[in-house]
Order: C-alpha cells, then structure tokens, then sequence
C-alpha cells in the first residue's frame, strides 16, 4: 500500500518536475531566439511589406510617398532602359552558367585524379574568388582598355581585331562573361571536388572489372551521382548572374554612362541616382518574381534529371 | 606493364600542361595589375605595353594614400568587418541552438519563415532598409553599416544542421546537473560546433569585406567609406592614372588573401559544408 502510494507520489513529482521543465524550455526557446527574431521582424518582414507598398507609390525620398496603384509595374512594360537591362543579364545569364559549370566540372575531376600538387592548382583556381569584386573590375578594366591595354596589345600582334571591349553592348557582354567565369568557377570547382569525392570509389572498380572505359564511368557513374550538387550550383549559378552589379558599376561605367546596364545596376540608377524609389522596388520585384520562376522551374525539373542516392 | 606506366606517366604530363596554362591564365591579371600598379606614369601610355616596369615607383602606392584617406577606408572595413562577423555568429549559433536543441510551440513555423529570408534578393529590400537608416539618422554610421546586416538566416540554418549533428546526450547530462539552456548553449554546444563556426565566420568576413552595394548607399561622407565604396569611387573621381587605380585595388584585395593562406581549410570546409547540406 506504502509503496503504491509513493510510486504515486514519485510519478507526479516527476510530471510536474517535466511539466515545469517544458515551459522553461519554452521560454528559453523563446528567449534564445528573440534577438535574432527581433532582427529579422524588421529588416526582413517589416522591410519586406513596406518594400510592397512602396512599389505602389512615387517617391522621391524627399516628399512622401505618392500612391499610383500598379502604375509603376504597367510603365515596365513601355520602359526600353528596363528592357535593355532585362535583355542584358539574360544575356549574360545563359553563358556563364552553362560555361561555368563546365570549367569548373572539368577542373574538379582533373583535380580528383591522384594528380600531383593538387592543392596548389586549387589555390590558384580559388584566389579570384576570394578577390573583392571592385578590385576585380579595375583590374579587368585596365585590362580590356582598348589602347594601352594587355589584351588589345596581344590581340594586335597576333593580327586579330581590337575591339573596344567595354563601349560596345556586343563585346561588353563577351568581357562581362569572361570576367564571371574567371571569378566563379574556382567556387564551384570545390563543390564538386567535395561531391566527386562522395562518390565511393567500389562503384569505378567494379566498372573497370566489367570492361567500362573511362568515358562509360563519366556517363554512368561521375555524371549521375553527381546530379545534387550539379543541381545546387545551377541553381546558385542563376541566381548569382541574375544579381551581377558590383563588376557592371565599376567595369562597364565608360564616359559616365553605363554601357551593359544590368537589372540590379538599372534598380540602383532609378532609386539612387535619379531618385525614383518606387519605380526602383518595382524593378527589384519584377527580379524577385524572376528569381522565384527559376527557383521552382528548377525544383519542379528535378524531378527528372537529379539522383539522390 | 611498363607500357601503362609510361602511359599513365605521359597523361599526367599532359595534364599538368594543361592545369597549369589555365593556372597562369587565373594568375595573370593579378600579376598585371601588380605589375603595373608599379609602373611611372609614362610605361602606361604605350600601345605594346610591357609588364616589366621601366622603373619600380613604390611611391604610387603613398600617392593613394595622401589622395584619399585609405587608412581610414581600412579602418572602416576592419570595424564593420568584425562587428558583423561576431554579431551574425553570435545571433545565428544562439538561435540554431534554440531551433535545434529546444522544444517550444511555433518552433518549427517560425524557422520557415525564416527560411523565407534565403529566397528574396536584397536588392528588394534595400529601398526600405534604406529609408530606415534616414528616419533613425543612421546614415553615415557604423550602426547603418552594421546593424541591419547583423541577422542571417543563413548562417541560422547552417548552424542548426551542424548542431542536429551532434548528440543530444551531452544536452540531456547537462541538464540534469541543472544547467539552464543558454550554460548548455554557451558551455557544450558553442565549443563542440567551433569548426562550423570557424567555417562559418570565415564566409562572413568574406562576405563583408568584399560587400558594396549597401555600403555605397548607406555612406555618403568620404571619411565613413570602407575599401571597396572609397576603391570603387576613385575611378574619375580623384584620379585616371590607372597605377594608383590599380595599387588601391591591389591593397584593398591583400588582407583577404593573407586571411585566406592561413584559414584555407576553414574557408573551403565552410563553402562545401553550404554547398551539400
């Protein structure tokens, strides 16, 4: 009877024990989480549905806001330097990434062969992408220089044509181009170095057992098993080249104009240069929106074409 | 035999030839640029430059630093640096704890929606963020530069996968010895999780040293530039000798590099952990 009643006693003393030890935990949840989530109300949420309203309204910083309904998104449609900007980082788009994953898949198996002094070719792949993209662009931009600059200078020996690279939207794009894969393929490249060296190797001997030749165990097994992070890194590699504008401000600014206007540098000519914010944010959604379509076009393709092991 | 080796030996020959020409081909703008950030005046204007200076002017080098205040510039990137590396660990481990260790109604709700802040490009917010910084007089500041940027919902979600990674026994010990939940936060799970957080902090300087859009908006006053607005803006602005161009990109770049020799490990630990998990 005596022992009945104390394991009793012994069982609500434990609830009760867990029952306060839950709504601590509770509050300490709450409380651990309160700085960041005081952060994120503000300058995400709050930033977020201001952003929304304010792409409905004319503004000028100065003044307050002017409401215009959905006047800034129909003036998209008639807006040439919009659609020059939007032409322009399609442009760019589609190259870098479909080079820049190619390089840097080349690369990366190159380097997962036993090859010597692998960690030194990596290093030097990686520098440019550590380098601050400003630099980057004066850098490049002394380079292409059609007068005194190193590519033109051997360009002219070797008897080809010196275009003016940065003045004209046509070679503009070809050094943009350059200059992305130059500063993205060494992040991708580790990626997939670590994704390649996921694969175990048992799936290559017994390729080689049953006679499969190199290219067969490109095809049938790098290839495949290889399809997440390749999924990844397309999907990054999107988004970064939709969002270029450090390199596009420095590099393609000739004679105070812009001559390869992207979709990010038209967002900050309107809002800082000309002050009109609210069209500004109406850009910067019509990107969002951009984002997004590709974002779930690539998870809804998925589907078809990546392997999780 | 004797055949394959040879044959193995000549393919890795090739394949040396090949990486190291592409290997150059990364290498030689940056020798370029210090090469001619080196250079007088003169070498600059000729149509078959060459890289070897006619003279090594070190003195291009101070010239960019009596033009502009670029020791202020690296004072600036180096406080706003810091600030933010150890204010998005500090907030982002803290909260990953939370969402990972604790138990708590909404917890898991109240993650996506962070998660949401992964999906939208700043640029979208930037306009509002901005306005901001106006209405609080923060223009021109440290806090403008700092604050806003201080909350990563990347850097929660990183954490949290690292710390799902480690077992709940030590949690579970702890508390029995009545540890609170912030002693189990800052005692075990901060110590146990220091290579993500190395990782980690290691993108975040990254990140902030190279960051220029919020910073060209936000600073307007030439003493509150950090190196990548103050290098950016010298085009046109101070100069066209394209040596002191150069030289300024050339010292704004060198900290990172430095850094990156030294934390190699961490950095590329840190960018493959972001990539697979």
């Amino acid at each position: 009877m005596a022992v009945a009643q104390l394991a009793k006693d012994v069982r609500a003393f434990r609830s009760a024990r867990v029952g306060s030890r839950t709504r601590a935990q509770t509050l300490w949840g709450y409380a651990l989480i309160a700085p960041m989530m005081a952060g994120f109300a503000v300058f995400f949420l709050f930033a977020l549905v201001a952003s929304l309203a304010l792409s409905l309204t004319d503004w000028d910083v100065l003044a307050p806001p002017q409401w215009v309904g959905v006047d800034n998104y129909a003036r998209l449609l008639h807006d040439d330097a919009f659609m020059t900007a939007l032409r322009n980082t399609a442009a760019l788009t589609i190259p870098n990434v479909a080079l820049r994953l190619t390089l840097s898949l080349a690369l990366a198996i190159a380097l997962n062969s036993r090859i010597r002094f692998r960690a030194f070719y990596r290093t030097l792949f990686f520098i440019p992408v550590l380098t601050m993209p400003v630099a980057i662009a004066t850098i490049w931009k002394w380079l292409y220089d059609p007068t005194f600059g190193p590519i033109n200078a051997a360009l002219g020996r070797l008897g080809l044509p010196q275009p003016e690279w940065l003045t004209h939207q046509g070679s503009a794009l070809i050094a943009v181009v350059i200059v992305l894969l130059w500063s993205g393929v060494g992040y991708d490249m580790v990626i997939f170095l670590a994704g390649l060296q996921n694969i175990p190797r048992e799936y290559y001997e017994a390729a080689q057992i049953d006679g499969a030749g190199a290219l067969r165990q490109f095809r049938d097994i790098t290839l495949p098993l290889l399809t997440p992070t390749t999924f990844f890194l397309t999907v990054i590699a999107i988004i970064n080249s939709l969002q270029v504008f450090d390199l596009i401000f420095v590099m393609t600014e000739v004679g105070n104009t812009n001559r390869f206007p992207t979709i990010v540098y038209y967002i900050f000519e309107e809002g800082f240069k000309n002050f009109r914010m609210g069209y500004a944010i109406t850009v910067a959604w019509v990107l969002l929106m951009i984002i997004l379509a590709f974002t779930l076009l690539q998870f809804r393709l998925q589907r078809r074409w990546v392997h999780y092991a | 035999m004797n055949r394959l080796t040879l044959r193995h030996a000549l393919s890795e020959i090739v394949l040396h030839g090949v990486l190291l020409t592409i290997g150059i081909l990364f290498l030689l703008p940056f020798v370029w640029s210090v090469a001619t950030s080196l250079k007088p005046l003169r070498d600059l204007f000729q149509v078959t430059p060459s890289l070897i200076p006619s003279e090594v002017r070190w003195q291009n080098y101070t010239d960019v630093l009596d033009a502009v205040p670029f020791v202020r510039f690296y004072a600036n990137t180096i406080v706003v640096t810091v600030a933010r590396v150890a204010g998005q660990v500090f907030l982002a481990s803290m909260a990953a704890f939370a969402f990972s260790r604790l138990r708590f109604p909404g917890r898991d709700a109240i993650f996506f929606v962070l998660l949401a802040g992964l999906m939208v490009p700043e640029q979208v917010l930037i306009i509002p963020k901005y306005a901001l910084m106006r209405q609080l007089g923060w223009l021109d500041t440290y806090q403008g530069l700092i604050v806003p940027l201080l909350f990563s919902s990347f850097g929660v979600f990183l954490l949290r996968q690292y710390f799902l990674s480690i077992p709940a026994d030590f949690q579970e010990a702890a508390m029995i010895e009545g540890a609170n939940p912030f002693q189990i936060y800052w005692q075990i799970y901060l110590p146990l999780a220091r290579p993500a957080l190395a990782a980690f902090a290691f993108l975040v300087v990254l990140w902030s040293w190279n960051e220029f859009l919020w910073a060209l908006i936000v600073t307007n006053r030439t003493e509150m530039q950090v190196l990548s607005v103050g290098t950016a803006l010298l085009q046109g602005q101070h100069f066209t000798n394209t040596a002191l161009l150069l030289a300024a990109a050339n010292m704004a770049t060198i900290p990172v590099l430095i850094l990156f020799l030294f934390f190699q490990r961490h950095l590329v630990e840190g960018i493959t952990l972001s990539g697979l998990k």
